[in-house]
């Protein structure tokens, strides 16, 4: 190719005027003119959390809890289908992934029977002597973690987008994780985004049987030494909140085992205020949350309602009067912790508990230093690189350098239209693709004046030095590249930043080295007749 | 302009003995300072722990840190100071026992205080705070470690598709050396070891046998050329053949790399270093222990004539 082909320099011209679209949103920012956004994408270059400060968290979902929600929930159930069929089973037992009844007759267990068929599709069911287990199969296990892990993301998403941040972003990340980031949060929202998406946020409604000053002095009262053995008497132990405990007697409540009413019956939660003045959370039901609600408080009359949020009583005011649609949560909330509740609660429970197994806060001032040095380092690496070919190719060095100006906005251009986060180790990968950028033309242009010293021609020692050189130039960054993209498999958030630019900036330099370079050295030299080359 | 003068005749292959002894000798250093330092020290990613960036605005020394933290209950378990002398930059690590998750708030709150007496009113701004769990960390050291040598193998594969197994072996040896001298380096600096030195690691491995590979090239080429000379001249003749471009594209990346170690702010300062040691290391490795192994394994092997 002698000449140069118009192919490619179309290829090169349309690669150019995308770049340039891409690219001016960056650098224009709000200066770019009203019709623009009509017809051109406006989005700049995305900045990772680092660069802009803000939140940064990964969550562990505890999913195999999902497993014990469900033989719970199954217990329940087959409770239920056992009284219809007048069985009274002895005894229910659940370990790990299986839940085994026992029965005190051999005709129970054969009216039992019946219930298989129910729960063949999900659980491997096995006879013994006086007794029926079901264990849950793999299969289905796994389908009820995704489905928490789902559950659960879409809960947090519903928080945070409730909390009102711009642009989180809430991701799956491996089997069981969930991240999240949250661009421009300050170190003072960080305690309350934390809270709002760790919090379980389970509420029930409870009857109150009995208070006390100590947990051994409750337990003793029934007989019992762990507030486990209460479960078998239908009664559950929880602590009451300690900035509202109002007398020595209330510091830990027995209610009921079972919740009549939880929060999943919820119509709505909203900031409201008590008597005094003080921030409440109040609460509606609607259709079947109102009727059971209503049952519950006009059957107990008298009593005294354990409102109970993640196992802690929160409040336990005297039942008056029934009450089906409306109620409050009072207790010594701030403003934004009323706020936050409500939240919570009209957002629902988490399904399942989360962990957090990383967290980063990054302040604002750190991320713009870090974009001023990083702009440095560019123009500073950059115009040291440009020097350096224009010292030792001179002209060729030049076609080199118009290469090198090309291919960065290449690279530019394709991480803003890709919509890839710019992080700062993206920024250094930039930089060093700067550097090893004109590496491939140092090949080329050495290669080039070998041939010239063995009496070629300049144009042959071009073709040659070009073809002669591919596959070195080929070798060497499909090498780099192939660690780039391990790294991209083994980095996360700012890691993968620069595994991303790297890759990018390794294709478009091949590009930019065996092809841009090559073209532009064809048109400045044309057809003229050519003695000496400036190499 | 030419750095290497055409025609120049250095014989390498007589020096790589040498060569070899003295990385044999910078690689030992290199383990017995690990050895000392009681294996890499490692970043809050892969210990786990609440790492906290701080700047402050006046000099202050990473002792005076250390026991203005103590006084205050909160010891740490490593001051490391980040970037440049001038800069006032540290990261300060805190194990899970002193700083657990739910106190940070706290902690945060109380830290910049804890060193008013030091330096002054606002004289230690909190820019960043990491908080790893014990899980993530785990996991991390095993991925970091299988990327790695994921890194040699790869290169190992795909130079065998490209060369005789004998040049591929050579060049992934010639990495080895350059992730060892490199992890040494970091070692005797006392710098902390974190993912961005992973992925200073895995970049030195894939840039490094860039010199390699136009040395092979050329050793290739000049195969099929029909010559007297053995096998040892011409691996000789193929480095002096190539030695200008070898060295000349490691210029252009150690003057990037420069830029990056002197201006591109603490948190790329380690980053760049490691990549400056691992990519001159390379180089190095190239012209005098890739080529080295080639001819050893031909002798071994009766090969060489």
């Amino acid at each position: 190719m002698r000449r140069a082909s118009r192919g490619w320099i179309i290829v090169i011209l349309v690669a150019l005027l995308l770049s340039i679209i891409f690219l001016t949103p960056t650098f224009l920012g709000d200066k770019l003119p009203g019709w623009w956004g009509k017809v051109f994408p406006q989005k700049g270059l995305r900045l990772g959390l680092d660069l802009r400060g803000g939140i940064y968290l990964l969550l562990g979902v505890r999913a195999e809890k999902a497993i014990e929600h469900e033989l719970s929930n199954m217990k329940e159930l087959m409770n239920e289908e056992l009284a219809n069929e007048k069985v009274l089973p002895k005894s229910f037992q659940n370990s790990d992934k299986t839940l085994t009844i026992s029965f005190f007759s051999k005709s129970d267990l054969e009216k039992a029977a019946k219930l298989e068929s129910n729960y063949k599709e999900i659980t491997d069911i096995r006879e013994n002597d006086l007794s029926l287990s079901f264990t849950l199969k793999d299969q289905y296990i796994k389908e009820l973690q995704r489905r928490a892990i789902d559950q659960v993301k879409e809960t947090i998403d519903n928080r945070i987008n409730e909390f009102g941040v711009v642009e989180p972003s809430i991701q799956r990340a491996g089997a069981d994780r969930i991240l999240i980031q949250v661009p421009g949060a300050t170190e003072s929202d960080r305690e309350r985004i934390i809270n709002i998406i760790r919090r379980a946020a389970v509420l029930e409604f409870k009857i109150v049987k009995d208070s006390g000053p100590t947990q051994e002095t409750l337990l003793a009262k029934y007989n019992v030494t762990t507030p486990e053995e209460l479960l078998s008497q239908a009664l559950r132990l929880h602590p009451n909140d300690p900035s509202d405990i109002k007398s020595e007697n209330e510091k830990f409540f027995i209610t009921e085992s079972d919740a009549q009413v939880t929060g999943q019956y919820l119509s709505d939660a909203r900031l409201r205020f008590d008597e005094y003045g003080r921030p409440a959370v109040g609460f509606s039901f609607r259709g079947e949350g109102a009727s059971k609600f209503g049952k519950l408080t006009g059957d107990n009359i008298g009593n005294r309602l354990a409102i109970v949020l993640d196992g802690t009583i929160k409040s336990a005011p005297v039942i008056q009067e029934r009450i089906s649609s409306q109620g409050r949560i009072t207790g010594n909330f701030t403003l934004d912790e009323a706020k936050d509740l409500a939240l919570v609660l009209r957002s629902g429970a988490l399904p399942v508990p989360v962990d957090v197994e990383q967290e980063q806060t990054v302040g604002p001032s750190l991320g713009s230093d870090s974009i001023e040095k990083g702009k440095l380092s560019i123009i500073v690496g950059g115009i040291a690189v440009v020097l350096f070919m224009i010292v030792f190719y001179r002209l060729q060095g030049m076609i080199a350098n118009i290469a090198l100006a090309l291919n960065m906005l290449f690279i530019m251009g394709f991480l803003s239209s890709f919509g890839v986060t710019l992080t700062l180790p993206g920024i250094a990968g930039l930089v060093l693709t700067m550097g090893m950028a004109v590496d491939g033309n140092i090949i080329i242009f050495e290669r080039i004046k070998e041939e010239l010293r063995v009496g070629k021609s300049p144009f042959a020692a071009i073709d040659a030095g070009y073809e002669r050189s591919l596959w070195t130039v080929l070798d060497a960054n499909i090498t780099t590249l192939l660690t780039a993209l391990i790294l991209f498999w083994f980095g996360t958030g700012p890691i993968k930043g620069f595994a991303v630019t790297l890759s990018i900036g390794i294709v478009s330099t091949i590009f930019s080295n065996v092809v841009v370079a090559r073209i532009i050295t064809y048109l400045i030299y044309g057809e003229r007749k050519v003695e000496a080359l400036s190499i | 302009m030419d750095l290497i003068k055409p025609n120049t005749h250095i014989d390498f292959v007589e020096k790589m003995k040498k060569a070899f002894l003295i990385s044999l000798g910078l690689i030992l250093i290199g383990i017995i300072s690990l050895i000392y330092h009681k294996g890499p020290n490692w970043g809050v990613e892969f210990v786990g722990g609440t790492e906290v960036h701080i700047k402050f605005t006046k000099d202050i020394r990473s002792d005076e840190i250390r026991s203005t933290l103590s006084s205050s209950g909160y010891s740490a378990e490593s001051v490391q100071q980040l970037g440049l002398p001038k800069d006032n930059e540290y990261l300060i690590r805190f194990s899970p026992k002193v700083v657990a998750f739910e106190q940070i708030q706290d902690f945060q709150g109380k830290l910049a205080g804890i060193f008013n007496s030091v330096v002054g009113e606002g004289g230690a701004n909190i820019l960043r705070i990491d908080y790893i769990g014990p899980k993530v960390g785990k996991e991390l050291i095993e991925k970091a470690i299988i990327s790695i040598i994921l890194g040699w193998v790869g290169i190992l594969l795909y130079l065998m598709i490209r060369f005789k197994f004998e040049f591929a072996l050579g060049a992934v040896i010639a990495l080895i050396h350059d992730v060892l001298i490199t992890l040494g380096a970091i070692s005797i600096t006392d710098k902390e070891f974190t993912l961005t030195i992973v992925a200073a690691l895995l970049t030195v491995i894939g840039y490094s046998v860039n010199d390699t590979i136009i040395i092979f090239d050329r050793i290739r080429e000049n195969l099929k050329k029909v010559t007297k000379i053995s096998f040892r001249q011409l691996v000789n003749e193929s480095v002096n053949q190539t030695l200008s471009r070898t060295i000349l594209t490691v210029i252009t990346v150690f003057l990037v790399l420069l830029a990056l170690f002197f201006l591109g702010g603490s948190v790329i300062h380690d980053f760049a270093f490691a990549l400056i040691v691992g990519v001159v290391t390379g180089t190095y490795s190239s012209i005098f222990i890739a080529g080295a192994f080639v001819i050893y394994w031909r002798y071994k092997r009766g090969v060489l004539t």
